[in-house]
């Protein structure tokens, strides 16, 4: 079975201390100003006496959907998700910084790079991961509220708990449902602030051309067939004057 | 042109075409099916951002660090490194870091430096502090250190030159909790948070102030073991929010909190009667004493219901003994702090969880043994400590900073002219910062050893370039972690030292050669390290291998058969020793004053993203904590017409301020808050210099009548909008 | 006797017609396998992961492109200066339309090239085409679209070049323009492509003109009956034609 590499996260014990946003930005070289994941905070009333129970803060970072808007809106496939590990991938090398993508995420966790020029967000650190540690956020949590893994294998730390949560695992809800892959553990705080994936105009102008620029080249070459078939079936030569010339 | 002649030229083009950019460019390699390892090395060290030590290993390419990660192995962090641990490179490679021994050109404060080589800066210290003996007497210098690795040293060199005056930034901090926890049990407990069922968590912020071992045992108590956390905050912290129930008890009424809780207990018997009596001395005393601490009174006093403190007493001791009432750090907040803190002594101490899962625990063995000296004896000195005797129960080797310099000033009883200091920073934790200013004008000379230009370092004569804690060796140092470990930790460099920096213990060396001191310092610290490791022998090769050395001692029962370092050799409720000196042998609360109408009482308090002013120059710390604002209660802002994001000026009696206004429900309307180590004076801490306001400008320096614990929650102050 | 040979191109016009083609042709089924995404695909979805794992992934393919891209600019650009007037008679001439006798002979020429004189016939028009001059309109009306078109995918593809080289995130809005206009302007010139092929390659009709991009000469009798009026220009200037 092919691999779905996610994290399956217990917001609840998310006590806010950036660590994993500190990591993050040091492992990736993340410029100034610019990150790769976030911890949302819960709007509470604030009033004395007991809790409302709710969790209040939440990690988070790409959420590598199974249906990635972002990947739609790339014209070269530079951002593509590998079946193989259910990863969305940017490919550096490949990305033109074009920022189509950027808008594209309905949780907004891309951004263009102010170094490199490109779209970039989180990548689950492989190159941490080819070493045998795990995502650099995974590592530094003191509470472990991020758990990252194999969510098909029921022998991973991931796969475990998905498993045994199955019933009350959530998902943050966005406008436009492009299928999460990161699970929260019951309450995930605030559970639906994402917003509508935007695709560019250019984008949307250079789709909805195709056809008709298909269309186009293929009228062009059935009139060269036509012209062809003529020349082959209604003999060769001129069979009309080039000019007014008798 | 011939058909031959198109077909040539058109081969060479595509040749070109394809050929070119394959040689200029370079074709990459096609994508490798998994990425490439990093190219790391990884060395172990620990961590220097906070004073918890936690174990890390770096990871470092071409000799520069690329990443700080935890060290699984290191069991006081649970294996973690917080956001600070890893903005640690940002601290090392501070563009603004010092880089060269400075000598002071202009006026003090002025920031105008002359570089001078080492040689010439050790000469010059040295020179100044033999001429301030030979004029003031040894004790006429005073060594301030901060927490570190290399601190020990300058007690050392202290104590060789003559001085008794030592002091520390621990008066401004956690001393009048100590005094009062180690005068109640004999010693400083550890909270044993992880098997812990109830906990009350009062004038602390456990899961925001800092990240601990108890941060997250706390977590992992509430979420796994089924532990209660009720938090006492003026202000709605992350604490707070992340508790079972909250309530924002009016600033400085703990006392009455505490004492109606002990009257509840012991109304209703719910204490353990037989523990109490074998244990504890002053049940009696206790009892009569907290009578008129109603539940009712206490509402009164704190604004909590009387209903839930009742209640709270009871769930306390229904859990107990794996309950407590946290004893928390910081403790720099009242006059009568050490008292404040003796309430939450005497709660414990009737839930009888000392040392048991889940209550208040002793020290651990660690194993490692001091190094012994046998300092020489000036005749021409002074009788004592210049902070000595003026007030009753200061910790000796801590002192208090607040009566130290209020001595200096008031040359009571005798003038101090030389002041050496290392690793903290007087300027930026000190309340009153007018006085801390007028106490460096009063200064022969000022030596600051340090490795960014600290509001110190920049008022002062010699500033001198320290290591960073990636740069250094250091000696051994062992830590408690509670139920986690006992551990021994010591750092050696993971990368080259940068620019002219050098540790503390190569100057105090360099500086003691030159006064005939060299002898009490002539070893290395590997030497020094195996005269700490003489009863473990095996920890240097385990702390090579694995980054720390666990030490298997015992976690509970350390006091079975054992009598307490007391009086009574019992848990004092009841202080004899505090009677024997006049002082309250039990708290008598009295309500806090003020605020005046108009004014507010400003509270102080931590956020785990920033270490005061010593990462006020973090570029990576400072894009999550970018300044300081002032917490404001939306009503008392509207009141006020001050809108969230307004420019406020804020005034106390020693001080006035500007920052931007964050109105919030999270504060009481009678309080307001903001963060310290921000605005520096020094423009070489370009991030914070004119960023935000100063906590110290403002600060009144009053402190605790009982050890000089600075007392940091009683200032009041006017907040008004600031037109533009 | 040998009929007169008339000069139509140079050696620089005949390089810069090849080195045209040659890089147009790379640059086409490179940039077609740069683009994948299914809504677009030009060329089928299997078409990019095919050409892509022949040169070792996207990103050899991309700095294939780009290089490939740069020569043929450059190209253009050493063209210009070194032939600024061959540069200025080409665009004078593609550009020198005469309206109403230009789109007849369009519209009677396609007409003839694929339903024959008896559809025009049919419709009561004349059959005879007017006369052309140096271009005939579909030469014109391709190289327009050459020029043109070609202006902006070289424009649109430089500043793609420099997307990740220079420009930062405020110009991603004309970046995405940049890619669509790019891909419509080589889609757009590569259907007039297929006609200009056929017409110049196939077409047996046109014969003469083809061997002229080799040779830079025409025969008269073929300058006569397909661009007379140029024909009778160039006829009366001395020293043009060879026996």
């Amino acid at each position: 079975m092919a691999q779905q590499f996610a994290m399956v996260i217990d917001a609840a014990k998310c006590i806010d201390c950036k660590g994993c946003v500190a990591a993050c930005k040091v492992a990736n070289e993340v410029p100034e100003g610019q990150f790769r994941n976030w911890i949302k905070p819960t709007d509470v009333p604030v009033r004395p006496g007991p809790s409302n129970g709710t969790a209040k803060f939440q990690p988070g970072a790409c959420m590598h959907c199974e249906n990635p808007t972002c990947v739609a809106a790339c014209p070269t496939g530079a951002t593509y998700r590998d079946e193989e590990t259910g990863i969305v991938v940017i490919d550096e090398a490949l990305c033109i910084g074009c920022g189509n993508c950027i808008p594209a995420c309905p949780y907004d966790a891309r951004y263009r790079n102010a170094v490199t020029r490109k779209a970039d967000k989180c990548n689950y650190c492989p190159e941490r991961r080819a070493a045998g540690l795990p995502p650099a956020c995974v590592d530094t949590c003191p509470t472990k509220a991020r758990v990252f893994g194999d969510i098909n294998d029921p022998q991973s730390a991931a796969g475990i708990l998905f498993r045994k949560n199955k019933e009350r695992l959530a998902r943050v809800a966005a406008k436009t449902d492009t299928k999460p892959n990161m699970y929260y553990i019951g309450d995930p705080g605030p559970g639906a602030w994402g917003r509508e994936a935007v695709v560019p105009a250019s984008m949307v102008a250079m789709k909805e051309s195709a056809p008709f620029i298909k269309g186009i080249v293929a009228l062009s070459g059935l009139g060269v067939l036509a012209m062809l078939g003529r020349q082959l079936f209604a003999g060769s030569g001129s069979d009309h004057k080039e000019d007014t010339d008798a | 042109m011939s058909r031959r002649d198109f077909f040539r030229a058109s081969g060479l083009v595509a040749a070109g075409a394809v050929g070119g950019p394959a040689l200029l460019g370079g074709l990459k390699k096609a994508r490798a099916a998994s990425p490439a390892k990093p190219a790391w090395d990884s060395r172990f060290s620990v961590c220097d951002i906070c004073f918890n030590k936690c174990g890390l290993i770096a990871r470092v390419e071409d000799g520069v660090v690329k990443k700080l990660d935890p060290n699984p192995k290191f069991l006081k962090s649970r294996g973690m490194l917080c956001a600070r641990g890893n903005a640690g490179i940002a601290q090392v490679y501070d563009p603004d870091r010092l880089k060269h021994p400075l000598l002071r050109k202009g006026a003090r404060g002025e920031g105008k430096w002359q570089r001078i080589p080492w040689d010439e800066a050790l000469d010059m210290a040295a020179q100044k502090m033999v001429e301030v003996r030979e004029k003031y007497t040894s004790c006429g210098h005073l060594f301030t250190a901060g927490t570190d690795l290399h601190t020990q040293f300058v007690s050392r060199f202290a104590e060789v030159y003559g001085s008794f005056n030592v002091t520390s930034h621990e008066s401004l901090c956690l001393v009048s909790g100590s005094r009062a926890f180690l005068d109640t049990f004999g010693e400083v407990p550890f909270a044993d948070v992880l098997n812990s069922k109830y906990i009350m968590m009062v004038g602390a912020n456990r899961f925001e102030a800092l990240v601990t071992p108890d941060s997250i045992d706390l977590m992992t108590a509430i979420h796994e073991n089924g532990c209660k956390l009720v938090t006492l905050d003026p202000r709605y912290t992350k604490t707070a929010a992340l508790s079972h129930e909250w309530y924002p008890v009016r600033p400085g009424t703990d006392m009455a909190f505490m004492l109606a809780l002990a009257h509840v207990i012991i109304n209703e018997n719910l204490y353990d009667p037989q523990w109490v009596e074998e244990k504890t001395f002053g049940i009696e005393q206790l009892t009569a004493h907290v009578q008129p601490y109603t539940p009712g009174f206490a509402a009164e006093q704190c604004g909590i219901p009387a209903e839930d403190i009742a209640r709270m007493a009871r769930e306390l001791a229904a859990a107990a003994p794996a309950s407590m009432v946290y004893p928390g750090r910081r403790t720099s907040d009242y006059e009568d702090s050490t008292q404040i803190r003796r309430s939450f002594a005497i709660v414990n101490g009737l839930l009888g969880n000392w040392d048991k899962p889940g209550g208040l625990l002793a020290a651990r063995q660690v194993g490692l043994k001091g190094v012994p000296y046998d300092a020489p004896w000036y005749d021409e000195n002074q009788e004592d400590r210049i902070d000595a005797g003026k007030v009753p129960m200061m910790f000796e080797h801590e002192g208090s900073f607040l009566v130290t310099r209020d001595s200096v000033l008031a040359d009571d009883p005798y003038p101090i002219r030389g002041w050496f200091v290392y690793k903290t920073n007087p300027m930026g934790t000190a309340p009153n910062r007018k006085k801390t200013i007028e106490m460096m004008n009063k200064m022969d000379f000022v030596t600051v050893v340090d490795i960014a230009m600290s509001d110190t370092a920049w008022m002062a004569d010699l500033v001198l370039p320290s290591q960073s804690y990636l740069e250094r060796t250091d000696p051994c140092s062992g830590l408690q972690g509670s139920v986690a470990c006992a551990c021994v930790v010591k750092r050696d460099p993971v990368i080259e030292p940068l620019y002219e920096s050098r540790p503390l213990f190569d100057i105090m060396k360099g500086i003691a050669s030159r006064m005939d001191l060299g002898e009490f310092f002539d070893f290395t610290i590997e030497e020094y390290r195996e005269m700490q490791t003489r009863e473990i022998p095996e920890a240097l090769g385990v702390m090579d291998r694995d980054g720390v050395y666990y030490n298997p001692s015992k976690v509970y029962g350390i006091y079975d058969g054992r009598i307490y370092k007391t009086l009574s050799k019992k848990v004092e409720l009841y202080n004899q020793r505090y009677e024997q000196m006049g002082l309250d042998p039990l708290p008598n609360y009295t309500p806090p004053a003020g605020p005046p109408k108009n004014q507010f009482r400003m509270v102080i308090g931590r956020n785990a993203m920033i270490t005061q002013t010593s990462t006020a120059n973090n570029a990576l710390l400072h894009e999550f904590v970018p300044g300081n604002t002032l917490w404001l209660n939306t009503e008392s802002a509207a009141n006020l017409g001050i809108a969230d994001g307004d420019l406020v000026e804020v005034a106390s009696p020693v001080g006035r301020q500007e920052l931007k206004a964050e109105v919030t429900d999270k504060i009481r309307p009678d309080t307001v808050f903001m963060l310290s180590g921000y605005n520096t004076l020094s423009t070489m801490q370009s991030l914070s210099h004119g960023n935000g306001a100063s906590i110290n400008e403002l600060l009144d320096d009053d402190y605790d009548a009982i050890t000089g614990n600075a007392s940091m929650h009683t200032t009041f102050v006017t907040v008004t909008r600031k037109v533009a | 006797m040998p009929d007169k040979t008339y000069k139509r191109h140079d050696r620089s016009d005949i390089f810069i017609h090849w080195f045209n083609a040659a890089c147009w042709l790379l640059l086409l089924l490179t940039g077609v396998g740069l683009i994948q995404n299914p809504a677009i695909d030009p060329f089928g979805s299997g078409y990019p992961a095919w050409l892509r794992s022949v040169v070792g992934g996207g990103a050899n393919l991309l700095t294939i492109h780009e290089g490939i891209g740069l020569v043929w600019v450059a190209g253009f650009v050493l063209y210009l200066l070194v032939n600024f007037r061959g540069a200025k008679f080409f665009l004078a001439e593609i550009f020198a339309v005469s309206p109403a006798r230009d789109m007849a002979w369009m519209f009677k020429k396609m007409i003839l090239m694929t339903l024959g004189p008896k559809a025009l016939k049919m419709v009561g028009a004349n059959p005879d085409l007017p006369d052309q001059g140096y271009y005939n309109m579909g030469q014109k009306a391709f190289a327009q679209a050459s020029v043109v078109g070609g202006v902006v995918i070289a424009a649109t593809g430089i500043i793609m070049y420099l997307s990740d080289r220079t420009f930062g995130a405020e110009s991603t809005g004309m970046i995405g323009w940049a890619v669509t206009l790019h891909f419509i302007a080589v889609g757009l010139v590569f259907a007039g492509l297929l006609v200009h092929v056929y017409m110049a390659a196939i077409s047996p009709d046109e014969r003469p003109g083809f061997k002229s991009m080799f040779t830079g000469v025409v025969p008269g009798d073929y300058a006569k009956h397909h661009h007379r009026l140029w024909w009778e220009k160039v006829r009366t200037e001395s020293g043009k034609g060879s026996e």
